[in-house]
């Protein structure tokens, strides 16, 4: 198998990596949001049910909770286990980095200072606009640097996938490392996975330049 | 306070490191120098690590007692037995299993390891072989699958690693493109598991396996149809021609005593007729 054949080959498999990726960002960024704003809610028993979500889901494995979403349903209810792999893939990492962002959101929104707040009830604005128009804006900026580490390690994270049998990129790498009984896979798996991140990082970058507007 | 809290920290990370240390030095076997390798030294008591796929039964499998087990590892051990040298089980990432030999964490392959002429090509010195091994397609009874031909457009597991996954993208490449999908897991319980789970609807495995697995398993039938005839060996670095003569002889005096027969008789899903020692 020539140099080509194997990028050709591992690209088949960044598809399904991307594939994950960006699933997982699309519903774990607002779950996380929400997850975060019910931990710092006024209500004991929800914040209490916050907190344990993220205890649990920050404190087991995620390869761990890969295989509990994929294989518990059928072991607990005798459901069938998903020819798509993509969908429990797909859940365990939303409900896993839920948690996480929800730790970076509350970071964020706990360093806003009291009188913003105050500010804002002064000139008449509601709480739901106070949140959204000035709190949120700030919070995003402040939390980016960390938001990014997170995203970052996402990309790297999706190579676990391969526990519960979903095709990715690093499970085609290992594939074709076999079969050639050659290392060569593995670093053109490493090249793609630091391509992706850089790209990863340059987009943040901007999208942090973008966002100094905001910067206090 | 705080200089007192850094004390204690730093005085039971050091403590820790001590012990740490300490219990690598009493692994280590006093004869041998700092090179674990079966090979370097011929007296005494050499420390002999065999490498397993820990999830293969029947051939090596994590045991009722919470120790490696199985038709392999009691053999090596026999061996070792016999030589006097010091048994310890190391259980391989299989897929990755030559390059952990080539770096030392063991001193063989040897866990119903399909020779394959890459491993040769390779430089691995190759025991003869010791078994005559067959792939199969493991199916659930009620499915109704009879022949690889009823599997057209189904998917089928397969273990990442295994000789079955390179017949599959090689000599039996045919079979698997009338597949729908070959889905590769990384070990053969999660094959069997998505089988289970209706996830997959036959899984291509190794004939004792498969055999070990419809023994203790109500529901699951074997299709075979002679794919892919393969012997089992033992691999060792290059270079350790001599390692492999010992254990070699070593195995012969267990078939000549009758030690490898009592052993092969506790295994009944290894079919006595495909051990090649025992013909």
């Amino acid at each position: 198998m020539t140099l080509l054949n194997i990028i050709l080959k591992m690209a088949e498999g960044l598809e399904k990596t991307c594939a994950i990726f960006f699933l997982t960002l699309l519903f774990a960024i607002p779950l996380g949001m929400i997850v975060a704003l019910l931990r710092g809610s006024k209500f004991k028993i929800i914040s209490a049910i916050a907190r344990v979500y993220i205890s649990v889901l920050r404190g087991t494995p995620l390869m761990l909770q890969l295989i509990a979403v994929t294989y518990g349903p059928y072991y607990l209810f005798g459901i069938s286990i998903s020819r798509n792999k993509l969908i429990p893939v797909v859940i365990a990492f939303t409900i896993n980095y839920a948690a996480y962002f929800a730790e970076i959101y509350r970071s964020g929104i706990d360093s806003m200072p009291i009188g913003q707040y105050e500010a804002a009830q002064v000139l008449g604005y509601s709480k739901i606009q106070t949140f959204f128009k000035i709190i949120l804006p700030q919070v995003i900026r402040r939390i980016l640097p960390s938001l990014t580490n997170e995203i970052v390690t996402l990309v790297k994270d999706t190579s676990m996938a391969f526990t519960v049998s979903y095709q990715e990129m690093f499970t085609i790498g290992k594939q074709i490392a076999n079969s050639q009984t050659s290392f060569v896979p593995f670093v053109v798996t490493g090249v793609f996975y630091y391509v992706f991140n850089a790209v990863v990082g340059f987009v943040m970058g901007r999208v942090e330049k973008k966002m100094s507007y905001y910067k206090i | 306070m705080k200089k007192r809290v850094i004390a204690l920290v730093l005085a039971a990370l050091i403590a820790a490191l001590t012990f740490s240390l300490a219990g690598c030095g009493t692994a280590k076997t006093p004869s041998t120098d700092a090179e674990t390798s079966g090979q370097s030294a011929i007296e005494g008591s050499i420390k002999f690590t065999m490498g397993i796929d820990p999830e293969y039964p029947p051939f090596s499998y994590l045991g009722d007692d919470g120790d490696y087990t199985g038709f392999d590892v009691e053999i090596c051990k026999a061996a070792c037995d016999y030589l006097g040298w010091d048994f310890n089980v190391f259980a391989v990432n299989w897929d990755q299993k030559l390059i952990q030999l080539d770096n030392k964490e063991c001193d063989c392959v040897w866990s119903g390891m399909t020779i394959l002429d890459s491993m040769k090509e390779a430089g691995y010195v190759i025991s003869r072989p010791y078994f005559d091994n067959e792939q199969v397609l493991l199916v659930k009874a009620d499915s109704g699958f009879k022949s690889s031909a009823d599997l057209a457009g189904k998917d089928v597991a397969v273990q990442l690693g295994t000789s079955g996954e390179s017949l599959l993208n090689d000599d039996l490449k045919d079979l698997a493109d009338i597949f729908g999908n070959v889905v590769t897991c990384d070990s053969f319980l999660k094959c069997f598991t998505e089988l289970e789970g209706n996830a997959v609807d036959a899984v291509f495995v190794d004939r004792p396996v498969a055999d070990s697995y419809v023994a203790e398993h109500d529901g699951y039938v074997i299709i075979d149809e002679d794919l892919g005839a393969e012997q089992y060996g033992i691999a060792f670095r290059s270079g350790d021609t001599e390692l492999c003569a010992q254990i070699e002889s070593a195995v012969d005096a267990l078939v000549e005593n009758g030690t490898y027969a009592e052993i092969a008789t506790k295994y009944t899903d290894i079919d006595e007729g495909n051990l090649i020692l025992l013909k």
